[in-house]
């Protein structure tokens, strides 16, 4: 019986391929011939109602066909991008999510955006090993499986590179989402909290900070202050339900969530625990935000309360008049986003948008807002709010605090301008 | 259980006691961290699980690379600016250029003297960084960049020497050692602070929060092409894909033409070399040559994957 199906599907798509050359010489004899075709006649009305499209009437490709899955190939556009003269070459770069391309508040692994220092390395999870010691009663050395044996702790959290945006400091910049905010996903992430290991291996009197490595190249290394490491700090294995991506750490990561994406750091092979911080290179030379006065923050770990309009925006532009559903995401590493509103006429009056789905501490909310757009020309901004009552500030606010050097933790008030004609670009306004 | 009340209990007070201006769990340091008996009584609960194994001294110490400002973790040693001078023409000027001006978009090591303060400040190891430690840990950890942990810690105080040299903060003759490396003073030593965020205060102002007559485009992007970058995928290489190894070894320099480095598809650079033929352009590449490390650096990689890899070049300089 199933083969009679198979063979009867087998026929199938060869009579489709016959009827659509057929069908293609008639359109494009009728066209050379200069009669109208009627605007909206095109090959793909075939399978349009009331035709039936052959995919409705043949058989799909078998179970196995992808072990792993893989989107559509319709989706070809949804990727994640790189910005060529932002970094000196391919492996101590970036990459950037396309987050106009996304709904709901979970980023697909595949899509998460890439930052590394020395590369992805290619590590063999039974040769990887996880180091614990300096101030610890009992310093040990964990094999992957030991660590899946700890009991496991997972939470939907974002992670953001303290540089998004901070490409647009000293003026606008880049006209896409992707770029102006990709440096932003959020996944599930699954792991054991870092304090139980602490616990595990007996943290002495005068431990204070934890020193996170890598074992990629760059040997990436963070300090990290012992009241994160008790707190919500997670030892990754897995994001999104499957192992970690190797671009995303494989085997093992850190997380810290709310905290910059730099501390989280990737490959992670050692934790020594210390009584004072060790100020390296990617909390010293990067990792530090340069103010007006020539002084500059070190270990400014939180990512503070941000949101960005992800619809309309330059990628997506509007096609007419009419109602829509303005949509975009908010993110603050205090906590939960306790409110969103949106402007439509650059800042001077805003509307309270709903917050839709899951809202979680520390996570991307999603945000939507229902809105007539009567044709006009508009500066489209969203300004979060957190459970701890800050205000994502204006660019304002924010370059009169910080001045144009900080590189990191630019989380402004963003605008969209729309134009007429349903066109959106990046501006910044007074 | 009584652990694990306790632990909660523990976490709770590191929470309070380190952000006690903000009740709300604005995770931010607002101070050095304080020791607290806390600590003494995690560590009493030491080894509920009993997983892993006891690392030995001789494994700690074959990945414990982290150097502190205060000295602690250098090695032994001991070299001057002089005798870092020739390894740093070797090994760094290719990307941070012979004075540590910066080639590309390399990192600048030196200048930048008075800038911070400037429209276009330039952070360097002398301008910048608040510890010279900084400046061993991070070569010893992760240059040169293609092949890190491959210099011999003579060789990090070498450079270190030489950079801080560069930077007019050691003298040429000057021996730099693990006794005095923590007293080298950085020029912005005290030029950072702890984050002392929010440092804004908006208001959720909902109608007529500022004049509309004031509101003008002070920026917009240069009007550019649709963004389409490279896609940049090499994925892992795979066994005599030439375009992948290519990417992974070869390309950092080679399609850049850094250090002289032919470009692929350049058939006049590559005119004398391909003359000599395929067998001694794969045993360059093996082998190294000039500046070019053996194997391009990625020395996991087989013999079979570099001659991939020179076919690919060889292909596209052929078209």
């Amino acid at each position: 019986m199933l083969q009679q199906i198979s063979d009867e599907g087998q026929k199938l798509p060869q009579a489709e391929r016959r009827n659509f050359l057929k069908n293609g010489l008639l359109l494009a004899g009728s066209a050379m011939a200069g009669g109208t075709i009627g605007g909206k006649v095109s090959a793909a009305d075939e399978n349009l109602p009331p035709n039936v499209p052959a995919w409705t009437r043949s058989l799909g490709q078998g179970v196995l066909t992808n072990p792993y899955g893989k989107p559509s190939r319709f989706e070809s556009n949804i990727k994640r991008r790189a910005v060529p003269w932002l970094t000196a070459d391919r492996f101590a770069s970036i990459s950037f999510t396309p987050l106009a391309e996304l709904d709901g508040i979970i980023t697909p692994s595949s899509l998460v955006f890439e930052r590394y220092h020395g590369g992805i390395p290619d590590i063999d999870p039974d040769d990887h090993r996880l180091m614990i010691h300096g101030k610890v009663d009992r310093p040990i050395i964990l094999t992957v499986d030991d660590l899946r044996r700890f009991p496991s702790t997972s939470m939907i959290r974002f992670l953001e590179c303290p540089a998004n945006g901070g490409m647009e400091w000293r003026a606008a910049q880049m006209d896409a989402l992707q770029f102006t905010h990709g440096m932003l996903s959020c996944c599930e992430w699954t792991g054991v909290l870092l304090s139980t290991i602490l616990q595990e291996v007996g943290l002495q009197k005068d431990a204070a900070w934890v020193l996170a490595e890598g074992a990629d190249g760059a040997h990436m290394s963070r300090s990290i202050p012992l009241e994160k490491a008790l707190d919500d700090a997670l030892v990754v294995y897995a994001q999104n339900g499957e192992p970690l991506r190797p671009e995303q750490g494989y085997p093992i990561r850190l997380f810290n969530p709310g905290w910059e994406g730099n501390t989280s750091v990737k490959w992670l092979r050692r934790l020594e625990v210390g009584d004072k911080a060790w100020y390296h290179r990617e909390e010293t030379s990067k990792y530090t935000d340069l103010l007006a006065d020539g002084r500059a923050r070190k270990f400014s770990f939180l990512q503070e309360c941000n949101s960005v309009v992800t619809f309309p925006c330059p990628e997506k532009p509007l096609r007419d008049k009419g109602r829509y559903e303005v949509e975009g995401l908010a993110w603050s590493g205090s906590g939960k986003i306790k409110r969103v509103d949106v402007s439509f006429d650059g800042g001077v009056n805003w509307r309270a948008a709903k917050l839709k789905g899951l809202i979680l501490p520390k996570a991307l909310t999603r945000f939507g807002l229902e809105w007539d757009w009567d044709g006009s020309p508009a500066m489209i901004q969203s300004r979060a709010v957190d459970e701890t009552g800050y205000v994502q500030p204006t660019f304002t606010q924010l370059r009169a605090a910080r001045g144009m050097s900080s590189i990191y933790h630019r989380n402004a008030i963003h605008t969209w301008r729309l134009q007429a004609d349903g066109k959106v670009s990046n501006v910044q306004i007074s | 259980m009584f652990r694990l009340a306790s632990l909660a209990l523990i976490v709770a007070a590191l929470g309070l006691s380190a952000c006690a201006a903000d009740a709300a769990g604005r995770n931010q340091v607002a101070g050095e961290i304080t020791v607290t008996e806390a600590n003494a009584s995690v560590a009493r609960s030491s080894g509920h699980f009993g997983y892993g194994q006891d690392a030995s001294e001789a494994e700690i110490a074959g990945w414990d690379i982290d150097i502190r400002p205060d000295g602690v973790g250098l090695p032994p040693g001991g070299a001057t600016a002089e005798d870092g001078e020739m390894l740093y023409e070797d090994q760094c000027a290719l990307c941070h250029g012979s004075f540590g001006e910066g080639v590309g978009r390399y990192p600048v090591l030196a200048g930048g003297e008075g800038t911070l303060t400037d429209e276009r400040p330039e952070k360097t190891v002398g301008s910048y960084w608040p510890y010279a430690s900084t400046v061993w840990d991070y070569i010893h950890r992760a240059m040169p960049f293609t092949q890190p942990e491959s210099l011999s810690d003579q060789e990090v105080y070498a450079l270190t020497a030489y950079v801080l040299y560069l930077n007019d903060l050691v003298e040429y003759d000057f021996e730099l050692t693990q006794d005095n490396l923590a007293s080298i003073e950085m020029p912005n030593k005290d030029g950072f602070f702890l984050d002392d965020r929010p440092d804004t205060n908006n208001v959720a102002c909902m109608s007529n929060c500022k004049d509309p007559a004031s509101i003008r485009i002070t920026s917009s992007p240069p009007v550019t092409e649709a963004v389409e970058p490279e896609v940049a995928d090499p994925g892992v290489a795979e066994a005599s894909d030439g375009r992948s190894i290519y990417e992974q070894a070869c390309a950092l320099c080679h399609a850049a033409g850094v250090g002289d480095a032919p470009i692929p598809g350049d058939a006049s650079a590559w005119a004398e070399r391909i003359s000599a033929g395929r067998e001694a352009l794969i045993a360059s590449a093996l082998g190294g040559k000039g500046l070019m490390p053996p194997k391009g650096g990625q020395v996991q990689l087989s013999d079979e994957d570099v001659a991939a890899a020179v076919d690919y070049i060889l292909e596209l300089t052929a078209n």
